[in-house]
């Protein structure tokens, strides 16, 4: 299943409905959807947010396998930009010393099962996998 | 979906998905709110770093009067992204079947 959409944090909408419909059609375990939801957004968002020099849609696929579920996004003319490598963060740290920024990657690194970054033509490709939990 | 309201007693009832697009009517909503704040997070499905953000700054802002955020009625799935994202070292969490 494959899907553009439009670089708007409005599209996080319909992105969740493209999921629901892989899950359901799959017969994914709803136990995957939080995590899979998460890193699905968090992604985009940071791809919305700092590929700010691309006015092109955003390419969503989603594929299930025998052990859950792929994802891949795919952004164009875009620069370079490693999620996969973003920085830490301490989670810690009090709460005088915490701010936000960084947590949304912290948490896709912190709960996907593997994830890899391709970048080629100005094109950016990150992709992750989530496994059923036997 | 996402809908923030005062219900009784002065708790702040959280209903849907607390995500990117959802994250400024939440913190418009809790912008408003002075003294100790409590959110009954019963019908939160989901939360991502964006709602994580809005609830990091506001617990600040109060707890810089004394005050703060405490967290009730907690379902599994958000008490996890709560947990690895260190929040439950920051705020007062109850489970939702500690109520």
């Amino acid at each position: 299943m494959k899907q553009k959409f439009k670089r708007s944090f409005d599209e996080l909408r319909n992105i969740v409905a493209m999921t629901e419909t892989i899950f359901r059609e799959a017969g994914l375990q709803a136990e995957l959807r939080h995590v899979v939801d998460l890193a699905t957004e968090e992604l985009f968002v940071n791809m919305v947010t700092y590929n700010t020099e691309s006015d092109d849609d955003i390419l969503i696929e989603m594929r299930s396998h025998e052990h859950g579920v792929e994802v891949s996004l795919t952004d164009y003319n875009v620069n370079r930009f490693d999620p996969t490598v973003a920085g830490q963060v301490d989670v810690d740290a009090p709460l005088d010393e915490r701010a936000p920024g960084g947590l949304g990657l912290y948490l896709v690194l912190k709960m996907v099962d593997s994830i890899h970054y391709e970048y080629r033509n100005r094109q950016s490709k990150i992709t992750f996998i989530v496994d059923r939990k036997v | 979906m996402f809908e923030i309201e005062l219900g009784d007693e002065g708790i702040v009832a959280v209903d849907g998905r607390l995500d990117a697009a959802q994250a400024v009517k939440a913190q418009g909503f809790l912008d408003q709110v002075e003294g100790q704040c409590v959110l009954d997070l019963t019908k939160l499905e989901y939360i991502s770093s964006a709602g994580l953000g809005v609830l990091l700054k506001t617990h600040k802002r109060l707890m810089g009067s004394g005050n703060g955020i405490k967290l009730i009625n907690v379902n599994h799935h958000i008490h996890d992204i709560f947990r690895y994202s260190g929040f439950d070292k920051l705020f007062e969490i109850v489970p939702a079947s500690d109520k």
